[in-house]
């Protein structure tokens, strides 16, 4: 007993001693830009907006992008679910109390790709603010109802886990506002419930569809027993199921919708071995089959969604593959058409403003479409970046271009970086379909590689807008060739003009794919159990190369030996060859000794640059229901794995990256967040910095030449951490100091690039500008209650004050390079630009001091001139820093003399108040509208409505900004106006003298003998 | 195996004892209220003029503000020799920006001055916040910049809405974000506070205040003096004519 006391008051001071902790926070200030884009969106799940406020207030929930909420029917959205979950399958808002918001997460999308989510959340400040309320183990929940009688009653459909038998699923009902949840429908650990309608008039009565479905690595099944129709009249207590007229079950997924104005009228699509729209008209109590379109019954595991009119019973929309509307009913339906711009295929959400059913809200794969017209043409929506990337490359151009393929949306390039940010119109596409794998090719910046499913892959020249069809093919002997939906196109890491391509075997081209060589023999397990997909689907046949297996999934040749390839499979082969596919090795029942599952896909392989026998690798087996963090590491080339563990870990992973620069610094994506480990692996944290912290990270890059860690996310697009050297120097020794300051490399001098474009009208996403001027770094070890930072110039001149940021952890704070813009002349309501313009320093080193809550740290900075910019000399820049000089002291001069001029016309303003002798009057007066006059050539005189107006302070300012303000050599007439202005500055001072001369004896004398005269008064008075 | 049980109850018991011990909103609003100098010396707060600066890309711009306790707050920015002001009282509002090509002080809409009234609380909003007709709610813990702090979720009476973050240790306010409606838009505000400094009267308030603009920028507002309770001519909530 008093050994554990003992122990316990050890524990004390130990807490208190401990070393810095390096976390998320620590680089908190390293904020992440999202470049979106919008241009091309990402698969929307559900959309609900308030009725109360006329459909303004609108809720988007995505399948990977969390929830984006817009209080202006759409002008502009932000996201209000970042720190949660990223899948979002359903959203209900309490139409009573609109600021009550409930939202399942988890898709019920269920295609190959879907995420899983955790469970119900409820807000009850319209999103600001987030509770969990159970329901954690759904996985996946597809509609969520608020009885509109009775705002304590939800009502929520769990279809349920996809990869694996649940007990976690069915019809659930809380009748307590989410606080306790009790299961009313249930029908098996294989069957859920994938839709749910209550009757608006009688919430007694429910409605309710089973659906029985499964996936597996390699197929998919949706139909069984399970299925089926339920409806209760006691609100859930006891069900029937409904069977008159409908057909011969088995089913499959069931849609069914109720017109909220006749609700005895029902539509439902029944996945069956006849699939079709069924209609009732007596309450669900017999149905009848009605001819369909093929829209109608398109994909019904993929499609769900059938709406009714709110006040039109006999209007009825069909989002599916296109949109389909009915005006009679369901009898007939026609599509909608593409005069508003081309609609995205595949829908799975509509929201009908009730204030105005004209208006509608779409949700589609590719983004939110808003309709004015019931739905016969559409606009699309172009701010919302929830676009889903597999992976994400870059070249090394400047700026570098990222390129990328996404789910549904095609293969895209963009600049990284653009005066004034990344716009929709940035991107350019390079190829339609599924997106995966886009790869430059680093020997000509012209073309890339990209592929859409199933490996259909091209070489495409960017410029020229040519492409050409390169997938290796079967030779004679080979076994058909087998594809993964994400096929990996790869570059080499040593040799950059090395191709690889894998389909069972691995290919190799070293002409831009115009020839292949197959260097290996079929590296999967081959098992042909798994490769039956042409039976895929279930009772509808889905065949899409989804479902490919046995395939090579990564591909990664070692950065440092071109004959080192590694290769993993989707059916748990982990693979290498040392000897560029002469022979190789199969390490799949090592990394088993390590913990992790065999069978897995291997996601990822990361070959170290910094020891060949070193290899990173993460392995995902979500789809035999394990969604466990499985991320390991080789020392010795795959003989022996360590697993590396964090409670941090959620989502199974995608992908792990190691620094370029510092061996220890890795990087991890999984299904539910970043992470990052310092230490090599020992620690990790979640990195939060702007990162949604649950973000589906797909894939990670480094870009060398500027250090961007770039993030291809399922959800929100790409996402980019500028510049992360603060990661690799920040090592657990160094946080372990109170204040350091980070800036030991030297920083070439810029003036950043131009802003001045056009406005964006179109108002779509921007991606962010990136930082052009290289910050000042530090990094403290707690929060600064007070810091001060200046710059001073090697003679300990104080160049400008600073305003520092006080966070824990790594700060930044950007000084422009330039001295404190000079003092101007007051006067007028003009705002001249030399106000806010000082020139830019000389290269040279110049001094940080930072006082930190009274203890003063500093750094000496070298800023470089960039020898690169050949329009802009060293004595280019000498030029224009003496010419800048000059016309700040110009600047200065004018400001001192008006201020003169302003102290005189108060002086004899005050004066010709009190005087008493008229000529005294009339002498100050005259002097002060002398100067009066004199002062309007100087400066503009107070103006009411717009002016631009010359006077020689916007003189002074015009050419002054001009010189200062551009990386160029001040040109022959900027400096011939300086010398002309400096004369008149001369001359204007010059005139001031003989102002002076003329009155201030006179005005002196005369002010002297009326303060006499009035003392003399004072004096009679008082006797 | 008994004892590792024991001790592992132990050190739980231990940690929640010392370490998670709920706390509601009343308790951290009055922790607050003591941690910048207790209720007693903020009651005697009437007037309260700080005085400071703002560099806006090295330009010093200079500013005034001034509250007078439930009659008047005016805040006075000077740009360039040009002068411009916002006024509220309980009756009336004003703004004067020059700077924006304002020639003449424009009268508040009546939203926005039922939305600033607050702004005449001289005393601060959490002390006695119950009489004044504000409700706060605790949303847990929050890491700011890397600081633990407490969410607030502050509904003043007016209707506006502040989400304070308190530092969890200290217990003085780090961040406040502010959601003000205009026009039937809502517009957030993020302001961060430090350089935390007790005055003569025992009150403590924060010399730094800044405006957060993007990654390593802000606009920072440091106040170099502070006058309390000096006489505040009331003219001064008269636009000038």
């Amino acid at each position: 007993m008093k050994k554990i006391l003992s122990l316990l008051l050890a524990l004390v001071p130990t807490a208190t001693f401990l070393p810095a902790q390096i976390t998320s926070s620590t680089f908190g200030m390293m904020e992440a830009r999202h470049l979106g884009p919008g241009t091309m969106s990402g698969r929307i799940t559900d959309i609900k907006g308030v009725e109360s406020d006329g459909g303004k207030t609108i809720y988007i929930g995505t399948a990977g992008g969390g929830i984006w909420k817009t209080t202006n029917a759409g002008a502009s959205f932000k996201p209000i679910f970042d720190k949660y979950v990223q899948s979002i399958g359903a959203i209900a808002v309490d139409q009573k109390n609109p600021k009550i918001l409930y939202v399942g997460t988890g898709e019920s999308n269920m295609r190959n790709s879907v995420s899983i989510g955790d469970g119900m959340y409820k807000s009850t400040d319209g999103g600001d603010n987030w509770t969990k309320i159970g329901l954690d183990s759904t996985e996946h929940i597809s509609k969520i109802i608020v009885d509109p009688a009775n705002s304590s009653v939800i009502y929520v459909t769990a279809p349920g886990a996809l990869w694996s038998d649940s007990k976690h699923r069915g019809l659930y009902k809380s009748t307590d506002a989410g606080k306790t949840w009790e299961k009313i429908l249930f029908i098996s650990e294989k069957a859920g419930v994938a839709d749910v309608e209550i009757d608006p008039g009688n919430s007694n009565i429910l409605y309710a569809t089973s659906w029985e479905f499964r996936r597996y690595p390699y197929a998919f099944n949706s139909g069984g027993s399970g299925s089926g129709i339920y409806k209760s009249t006691d609100a859930g207590k006891t069900w029937k199921e409904l069977t008159n007229g409908l057909p011969k079950k088995p089913f499959g997924r069931v849609a069914i919708a109720l017109a909220p104005s006749a609700p005895q009228n029902l539509w439902a699509i029944v996945e069956s071995e006849n699939t079709g729209l069924y209609i009732s008209s007596d309450a669900g109590e017999t149905w009848k089959q009605q001819s369909a379109t093929s829209n109608i019954v398109s994909r019904p595991f993929y499609f769900s969604t059938l709406e009714v009119d709110p006040k039109d019973p006999k209007r009825v929309y069909r989002p599916a593959t296109g949109f389909s509307y009915s005006s009679d009913g369901g009898y007939s339906f026609a599509d909608a058409s593409n005069d508003g711009g081309w609609v995205h295929s595949d829908m799975h959400a509509l929201w009908i403003n009730p204030a105005n059913t004209n208006l509608m809200y779409v949700g589609t794969d590719g983004g939110v479409y808003f309709s004015l017209d019931r739905g016969a043409t559409w606009k699309f929506c172009n701010n919302l970046p929830v676009g889903q990337f597999y992976h994400v490359s870059a070249d090394t151009q400047e700026p570098y271009r990222i390129y990328g393929g996404l789910q549904d949306n095609g293969s895209w390039v963009a600049p990284s970086a653009f005066p004034g940010g990344v716009l929709n119109g940035n991107w350019q596409a390079i190829m339609g379909g599924d997106g995966f794998w886009v790869q430059p090719d680093a020997t000509d910046p012209d073309f890339a590689y990209a592929e859409y499913q199933g490996g259909n892959m091209s070489r495409i020249n960017i410029k020229k807008g040519t492409s050409v069809f390169i997938q290796p093919q079967a030779a004679a002997g080979d076994e058909k060739l087998r594809y993964n939906w994400n096929t990996p196109i790869v570059t080499g890491s040593k040799n950059i003009a090395n191709l690889y391509a894998g389909a069972q075997y691995l290919y190799k081209s070293t002409d831009h794919g115009a020839s292949w060589t197959k260097i290996s023999p079929d590296l999967t397990t081959n098992d042909k159990r798994k490769q039956e997909q042409e039976k895929s689907g279930g009772l509808s046949m889905d065949v899409t190369s989804a479902e490919n297996h046995c395939t090579i999934f990564t591909i990664s040749e070692s950065p440092l030996d071109e004959n080192m390839v590694w290769v993993g499979t989707d059916d748990g082969n982990l693979q290498f060859t040392t000897d560029a596919g002469k022979t190789w090795t199969n390490v799949a029942a090592n990394y088993a000794t390590a913990g992790i599952p065999k069978q897995t896909w291997v996601s990822s392989i990361e070959p170290s640059k910094y020891d060949k026998n070193t290899v990173y690798a993460t392995f995902d087996n979500h789809m035999y229901g394990d969604h466990q963090t499985y991320i390991a590491v080789s020392n010795d080339m795959g003989k022996t794995w360590m697993k590396f563990e964090s409670k941090e870990f959620t989502g199974f992973a995608h992908k792990i990256k190691e620094d370029v620069v510092n061996k220890n610094l890795l990087f991890a994506g999984t299904e539910m967040g970043l992470f990052a480990s310092v230490d090599g692996g020992k620690e990790w944290f979640r990195m939060k910095n702007n990162i949604p912290w649950y973000s589906l990270v797909r894939d990670i890059k480094i870009q060398e030449e500027t250090n961007d860690l770039l993030l291809a996310t399922h959800g929100r697009g790409i996402i980019i951490v500028e510049n992360i050297s603060p990661m690799r120097t920040i090592t657990p020794e160094v946080a372990n100091n109170d204040v350091v300051l980070l800036n030991d490399k030297p920083v070439t001098l810029t003036m950043g690039k131009y802003s001045g474009q056009f406005p964006n009208a179109s108002g779509d996403w921007n991606g962010g500008v990136s930082s052009v001027i290289t910050p000042i770094q530090y990094y403290m070890k707690e929060r600064a209650n007070t810091i001060q930072m200046e710059v001073y110039d090697k003679n300990g001149k104080l160049l400008q004050k600073l305003s520092p940021s006080n966070r824990k952890g790594y700060n930044k704070v950007v000084w422009n390079q330039r001295i404190a813009p000079p003092k101007t002349a007051k006067g007028g309501n003009q705002v001249e630009m030399a106000a806010f313009s000082a020139p830019q320093v000389l290269p040279g080193d110049y001094v940080i001091k930072m006082k930190v809550n009274g203890k003063e740290y500093s750094q000496t900075i070298k800023l470089l001139h960039d020898e690169k910019n050949k329009e802009f000399t060293i004595q280019d820049r000498e030029l224009q820093y003496k010419t800048g000089m000059e016309l700040y002291e110009m600047n200065e001069r004018l400001a001192k003399l008006v201020d003169s001029i302003n102290v005189t016309q108060t002086l004899l303003k005050k004066n010709i108040d009190s005087a008493s002798n008229k000529k005294t009057k009339t002498l100050l007066q005259d002097y002060w509208n002398k100067l009066e006059e004199f002062r309007l050539t100087l400066v503009p005189p107070m103006m009411k409505g717009t002016g631009d107006l010359k006077r020689l302070r916007s003189d002074i300012s015009e050419v002054y900004g001009a010189v200062v303000g551009q990386e160029a050599r001040p040109s022959n007439l900027q400096l011939q106006r300086a010398e002309v202005l400096k004369t008149e500055l001369a001359k204007a001072e010059q005139k001031n003298e003989e102002l002076k001369q003329q009155f201030e004896k006179k005005v002196m004398e005369a002010i002297a003998k009326e303060k006499m005269k009035k003392a003399e008064v004072k004096r009679t008075k008082d006797k | 195996m008994k004892k590792a049980k024991f001790l592992s109850f132990l050190i739980a018991a231990f940690f929640s004892l010392s370490f998670v011990k709920a706390q509601t909103a009343d308790e951290i609003a009055a922790k607050y209220v003591d941690a910048i100098g207790g209720a007693e010396n903020w009651k005697k707060v009437n007037s309260m003029v700080q005085t400071g600066s703002m560099s806006v890309q090295g330009a010093d711009v200079s500013v005034v503000r001034t509250v007078l306790h439930n009659k008047g707050s005016r805040q006075d920015i000077s740009l360039m020799g040009m002068n411009g002001y916002t006024i509220i009282t309980t009756t009336e509002g004003w703004n004067f920006m020059p700077f924006q090509g304002q020639t003449a002080p424009e009268a508040m809409t009546a939203d926005d001055l039922k939305e600033s009234q607050d702004e005449l609380d001289a005393q601060g909003s959490l002390l006695d916040y119950k009489a004044k007709g504000h409700s706060v709610e605790l949303l847990g813990k929050e890491d700011v910049d890397g600081t633990d702090c407490y969410k607030l979720k502050l509904t003043l009476k007016s209707g506006r809405v502040e989400t304070m973050f308190i530092d969890a240790k200290t217990f003085l306010l780090v961040k406040v974000i502010t959601v003000r409606k205009a026009n039937g838009q809502e517009m957030e505000f993020a302001t961060t506070f430090s350089n935390y400094q007790k005055l003569p009267e025992g009150i403590i308030i924060p010399m730094s205040i800044s405006v957060p603009l993007g990654p390593g920028f802000s606009a920072d507002f440091s106040v170099t003096k502070v006058e309390v309770n000096k006489a505040i001519d009331e003219s001064i909530f008269k636009p000038a004519k």
